[in-house]
């Protein structure tokens, strides 16, 4: 069942980077999968509808839960960040305040490795944050703040 | 990303593996209890313990502890600390080998200057000096002339005996039939002999001359004496305290502390319980002799050009009778605004 869920998520993944324009093969490096797998979703084939509808419900859920249940799914942080990163229609902006002492707690929690220490301050980069606050709550400092964006 | 405490006796290391490997390292001998690294943990994970109980009793703990489920090995305390009794390193190299703040804070002695005299090595309260020094034979600063009669000698060995730096070597021998004398050579060695004339005065039989050349021809025959020494401050011991720039008859001891400020005492408070004198690592106070029977000029003694403020005197005084000022702290410049907040904040 697990494993459904994994190929649902990768169908819409791969269904999103085809939006962006990117190719069968660069999807496949991207998900971690043969062409001809890549080639067979994007083609809605040797998929169950039902894989689908869960994978989406799960993309659905708040930022949190999504990205840790993906990542107990794979098991793998770079595929875990590209699904994410596809598969959510949320932005969120990243502010750091002057109290960040530069631990370098946040940067170790992120999963989606979007905080880099800079002169002793952490930077967060929006492109990559997913919103899921967890470097909000594990900062010792209360330094973090995540907004949500909306266009 | 868990923190992991190890203790290694008195000595603590804080490991946490991540994105970046920190580790924090804690040296209990090196620690002189100031409470600096309490004072500007962000996240109050750092207790320094009792003072007077850590300097005046054996103890079994560490003059500090670290909180390991709060240190988020953020640094601050291993760049403030005065004695290098913390250590914070990213990925196996110090910070104070990369771009963090800094105390700015130094010691040398130019060797050009130094004249190996050792005030210096006997004044560093924490052994942190190390002067070598060559010097020449005493026989290079004398000049003369010393000759044994063999003839004359009877060999009584008083001349050895008494001979100060044992230049005269006799090659005694019990008597034998067909060698029938007490011994068989008697020499002097010139490279050792200081021309004392001991010898000369001792020797019952007047079998020995010696002249000493200075006083009827000066010391221009004598070349200057050449003393050649090395002069070496071992950074990881030395507290920047300045005895040795103060001690220095040539001023040849640059020092310049990370601290300035002012050390106040209440004479009339004190209970002259010697705490502080022990605690303190830069030899600033002292209890003085009295003058006259039941009479002191003051409890305590102190002398601020040895004081670098860093208050483990104060924090150990148990009816607060010291007051410990910090009115500049040197460090080296950095755009984070929270570290530059926590150093400034260690400023009255």
């Amino acid at each position: 069942m697990p494993k459904h869920i994994v190929s649902g998520l990768k169908y819409i993944a791969a269904v999103n980077l085809r939006k962006q324009g990117q190719t069968q093969r660069e999807i496949a490096e991207a998900l971690d999968m043969d062409r001809s797998t890549v080639s067979h979703y994007l083609n809605g084939r040797n998929l169950s509808w039902n894989s689908i509808e869960v994978a989406e419900m799960v993309t659905n859920f708040c930022p949190k839960d999504f990205l840790i249940l993906t990542h107990a799914l794979l098991k793998d942080t770079e595929r875990t960040r590209t699904i994410i990163q596809t598969c959510s229609n949320l932005k969120f902006e990243g502010i750091i305040r002057n109290s960040c002492i530069g631990c370098g707690i946040c940067v170790d929690t992120c999963l989606m490795k979007a905080i880099v220490l800079n002169d002793l301050k952490a930077h967060i980069n929006d492109e990559w944050c997913c919103g899921c606050l967890i470097c909000m709550e594990m900062c010792q400092t209360n330094s973090i703040e995540i907004k949500e964006v909306v266009d | 990303m868990e923190t992991t405490e190890i203790m290694d006796g008195k000595n603590i290391t804080l490991e946490r593996a991540g994105e970046e490997d920190r580790t924090l390292i804690f040296k209990n001998d090196m620690c002189a209890v100031c409470g600096l690294c309490e004072t500007i943990c962000p996240v109050s994970a750092i207790e320094a313990n009792p003072t007077g109980a850590m300097i005046r009793t054996e103890q079994d703990m560490s003059k500090i502890d670290i909180d390991v489920n709060k240190c988020v090995l953020c640094g601050m305390c291993s760049s403030i600390c005065p004695f290098q009794a913390l250590d914070l390193q990213i990925n196996g190299d110090s910070i104070r080998e990369l771009q963090y703040p800094q105390l700015i804070k130094s010691a040398e002695i130019d060797n050009e200057e130094c004249i190996h005299c050792k005030a210096c090595e006997t004044a560093c309260p924490q052994d942190a000096i190390i002067i070598t020094r060559e010097l020449p034979s005493r026989a290079e600063l004398i000049t003369g002339e010393i000759d044994i009669d063999k003839e004359t000698c009877i060999y009584c060995g008083m001349c050895e005996e008494m001979c100060p730096v044992d230049a005269i070597d006799i090659e005694h021998q019990t008597p034998t039939s067909d060698n029938p004398v007490v011994a068989t050579d008697i020499n002097v060695s010139e490279d050792i002999c200081v021309h004392c004339g001991i010898c000369k005065r001792i020797c019952p039989v007047d079998a020995i001359k010696q002249v000493c050349r200075i006083c009827p021809y000066g010391e221009y025959e004598i070349s200057e004496p050449e003393i050649n020494g090395n002069s070496y401050i071992d950074p990881e011991l030395c507290i920047n305290c300045t005895w040795c720039q103060e001690i220095c008859p040539v001023d040849a001891a640059k020092v310049t502390k990370p601290f300035e400020g002012e050390l106040t005492i209440e004479q009339d408070t004190c209970q002259g319980c010697e705490t502080c004198v022990m605690v303190c690592p830069c030899n600033v106070l002292s209890f003085p002799k009295s003058t006259k029977s039941g009479l002191n000029a003051e409890k305590l003694h102190k002398d601020e050009r040895f004081c670098i403020y860093c208050g483990a005197c104060q924090k150990s005084c148990p009816v607060d009778a010291i007051n410990v000022k910090r009115t500049q702290i040197n460090y080296t410049p950095t755009k984070s605004k929270a570290w530059k907040k926590a150093f400034e904040s260690l400023k009255q």
